[in-house]
């Protein structure tokens, strides 16, 4: 295992290392001797996504929302949450975990978390965000397997796409399967994966806007919407 | 008196009073149990346990008992708050409705079930492990009978009482059945301010103590701090009608829960108050603050916390 995990805050631990004057062999770090891998999962390729997982538990959100956001005992599930699907970059998930939900008909408040940082308050927004979309991509994958209504997709993309689709659906379909036109629906290959630091790319408004974009949405999307889309698409 | 001697006096008196000095009931018929054959968790006269709820990674169910046990020795601990989760079995499933689901599980505790609480006791006391108190969250749905069996089958565990997050209502509704078993109801606060039923501050431990000499507080620090209370001003006054405190850290106004000492928690000052007066308070350690470590490696962490606070 070669790739940096994140323990403390942030701090680095090469997994694998070579210090002078000793061969890599025998300076291999005993893999994850304080890490939870069975509660906290493996390390995702992204690290910079990896210590946002990480920030996630390390201030105990985990226990109450779960690691992969399956919720424990009375605590909301942030899969289906309004409030997460609205957000846009943190603006209502931050505000919320610097307040609490002090206020509530169940056993325990939500805590207010106001003595973070901005950087650790964004970085557990940016985990949620990241674990719906995961969780979300799973259930519309299983779930769509019914053949939608092409009206109502074509109706769906001209609210929700045509801004950046100037050119239609004919930009969009190609010769796609079904199946495949629903994955680069819900993950658009250059959209995705992990995000590069080359400066080129990161100054790249119109490909920022388009990641952010088609993220919310994969948050956002039912399965029949999904379905109507594809119906959409693939009939052009 | 030597620390060693010390310990002695203080497990002698612990064992003692928390069968007969706490109860104005037949809590005191439990006094002859409680005298640890095994007491690996007594540390300068405070007696430690766990509320297992902190193993995250371990689902509270029963095929996980035997990982529980294993656990819990490997923590060092003589002692636990059991919920009735590890205990009971399922019968939640797919094609089964959660009220029939619901009715077996009423089914099975009025069905009396002792070899099953008694093989479960075998276990622990297999490891050298007490239960101290059976944890069940009983609500609306429990029938008087139910609520009842609850006690009996805690009993057959050698729990010395039930203890659970019910509010006030339920706690007035229950507070006439540990008597009946030798046994005490332990109720335990949150830090939910904007529920009247609650218990979350001193006022309402006191109103849900006024139900009957057999209930007791279990005192949580973290929520008490949270819900800015005075966790020593209440153990002084408290005292003798507190069972056991669920030692953990938080933050006032409703903060987040944080590592032992990090947190607006007088965690030494308890341990301390608890071993210098010799009252006999089960302190059982909880976490609920967030951790990349192993959960066995962070209860040890907690109970090495703990062990340098009373040295």
């Amino acid at each position: 295992m070669s790739r940096p995990l994140f323990v403390s805050g942030g701090l680095i631990v090469l997994l694998s290392v070579s210090v002078a004057g000793q061969s890599p062999a025998s300076t291999t770090t005993p893999a994850r001797a304080s890490y939870d891998i069975d509660f906290i999962g493996p390390p995702l390729a992204d690290p910079v996504m990896q210590h946002a997982k990480e920030t996630y538990v390390l201030f105990g959100c985990a226990y109450c929302h779960g690691v992969t956001l399956t919720p424990r005992g009375e605590a909301t599930d942030l899969r289906r949450s309004a409030l997460v699907g609205a957000d846009i970059d943190g603006d209502r998930i931050v505000a919320l975990l610097r307040a609490g939900i002090p206020q509530t008909a169940k056993l325990s408040p939500m805590p207010q978390f106001s003595d973070l940082s901005d950087r650790q308050l964004h970085d557990i927004a940016n985990y949620i965000h990241y674990a719906r979309q995961e969780s979300r991509y799973t259930q519309i994958v299983d779930a769509t397997r019914a053949t939608g209504d092409a009206a109502a997709g074509r109706a769906y993309f001209d609210q929700q796409c045509a801004s950046c689709h100037a050119d239609g659906p004919s930009g969009i379909a190609r010769s796609y399967d079904a199946p495949t036109l629903r994955d680069r629906l819900l993950r658009p290959p250059a959209l995705s994966g992990v995000r590069s630091f080359d400066v080129t790319t990161r100054l790249d408004a119109k490909r920022a806007t388009a990641r952010e974009r088609h993220n919310h949405l994969l948050e956002n999307f039912t399965p029949a919407q999904v379905a109507n889309l594809v119906a959409y698409l693939s009939a052009r | 008196m030597t620390r060693r001697d010390f310990g002695r006096v203080a497990v002698i008196g612990w064992s003692a009073m928390l069968g007969l000095a706490r109860s104005g009931t037949a809590a005191a018929a439990q006094a002859g149990a409680v005298v640890r054959r095994n007491n690996r968790s007594l540390v300068g006269g405070v007696q430690f346990g766990l509320q297992p709820f902190c193993y995250h990674d371990l689902a509270m169910t029963p095929e996980n008992r035997s990982t529980l046990v294993r656990r819990l020795v490997q923590n060092g601990m003589g002692l636990v708050e059991l919920h009735a989760t590890w205990v009971e079995p399922r019968f939640a499933g797919p094609g089964i409705s959660a009220e029939a689901a619901r009715e077996k599980l009423r089914a099975w505790r009025l069905g009396n079930p002792v070899d099953h609480y008694r093989l479960v006791k075998k276990e622990f006391d297999e490891a050298g492990l007490d239960i101290f108190t059976y944890y069940i969250n009983v609500n609306d749905s429990f029938t008087d009978a139910e609520i009842d069996a609850v006690f009996a089958g805690a009993k057959l565990l050698g729990a010395r009482g039930c203890i659970g997050s019910q509010g006030l209502d339920v706690t007035r509704r229950m507070a006439r059945f540990p008597g009946r078993h030798g046994m005490f109801l332990g109720v335990h606060n949150h830090d939910n301010l904007s529920d009247p039923d609650a218990i979350n501050n001193e006022a309402s431990f006191v109103r849900a103590l006024g139900f009957s000499p057999d209930v007791r507080a279990t005192l949580d620090t973290r929520h008490f701090t949270a819900a800015n209370g005075d966790c020593i001003q209440f153990l002084e006054k408290h005292h003798d009608r507190v069972s056991s405190v669920h030692l953990g850290d938080r933050r006032k106004n409703n903060g987040r829960s944080t590592p032992f000492g990090e947190g607006d928690a007088p965690l030494i000052e308890v341990l301390r108050l608890i071993r210098d007066n010799r009252w006999p308070i089960v302190v059982l350690l909880e976490f609920e603050h967030g951790t990349l470590r192993p959960a066995v490696e962070e209860v040890q962490l907690m109970f090495d916390y703990c062990k340098r606070a009373l040295s």
